[in-house]
């Protein structure tokens, strides 16, 4: 009896699943130029990237003053 | 490749409506479109906290998902945009954002919504870089410039940063392991999936 039950539910929970039908959608829009193409970088992506993360740590105040703590 | 993302440090942000004025003057928003602005919660009670959100420019952005006129894409540094020479205004992406980025200009009278409007991680749109078009629709392209996004650029207690993931969760880190506490990611595995904790990012393990 056990097994059968045990059979029974998961077919019935197996309907329970939802599976995406929906393909990735396209963009359907104007084609955008890529950020490092412009008169700054003149399509150089290393640079550009470089640029970008050396700005980032700019953020890091302990950066400029020395008091973190570190683990 | 980098990932643009946003972190928001509740412990920091005194909501001082910087990064809101700094978007708006930036990009010359009109009245009524707020593309980025402050939630406090616990409003006067010791203990209050406040969160700048914006578009947080979702991996698996739900906008981009219910589109009609799929109007939406991302750049290569998985900057969520949208064209809005296509966008119909119909308020789609607004019920499905969990962070109520998507805004509405009023275009005229009896509450007719314009074209949506929202957060471009400041790398404009899908118009010639720092053309008046692009600037028109979507605001200055600082982005292309090798600026970071001017609302955490111009934060005054660095609560919000910008920028490549790895990094500002090592700048993050640094701070949660210096103060002791505070170690979520508001918005974090909501709009990037996986785990909110920093202890779990890839920046923060180097």
């Amino acid at each position: 009896m056990r097994p059968v039950l045990l059979v029974a539910a998961g077919l019935v929970l197996a309907a329970c699943n939802e599976i995406p039908q929906d393909a990735p959608k396209p963009y359907a829009g104007k084609e955008d130029t890529k950020a490092y193409a412009s008169d700054t970088f003149k399509g150089d992506k290393q640079k550009y990237e470089q640029t970008l993360a050396e700005r980032a740590k700019y953020q890091d105040e302990y950066q400029r003053t020395g008091d973190a703590k570190t683990n | 490749m980098a990932r643009m993302k946003f972190i928001c440090d509740a412990e920091r942000c005194i909501e001082c409506n910087g990064c809101a004025t700094a978007c708006k003057q930036e990009h010359e928003v009109p009245w009524g479109v707020n593309r980025r602005r402050l939630v406090t919660v616990n409003d006067g009670i010791p203990g209050e906290r406040s969160i700048s959100v914006a578009c947080m420019h979702c991996t698996d952005a739900p906008c981009m998902a219910v589109c009609p006129v799929d109007c939406f894409y991302r750049t290569e540094d998985q900057v969520v945009l949208h064209d809005k020479d296509l966008c119909i205004g119909c308020g789609y992406c607004f019920y499905a954002c969990p962070f109520g980025a998507p805004q509405f200009p009023q275009a005229g009278a009896f509450g007719l919504r314009g074209k949506m409007d929202k957060c471009t991680y400041c790398a404009g749109g899908p118009e010639q870089d720092h053309s008046l078009e692009e600037f028109r629709k979507y605001g200055r392209n600082r982005i292309a410039e090798g600026k970071l996004p001017a609302c955490a650029e111009m934060c005054s207690t660095k609560a919000l940063l910008a920028g490549d993931d790895a990094v500002i969760t090592r700048i993050y880190k640094t701070r949660v392991v210096t103060r002791g506490k505070g170690g979520e990611i508001w918005g974090w595995a909501m709009a990037y999936g996986g785990s909110g904790k920093l202890a779990d990012q890839p920046g923060a393990k180097s």
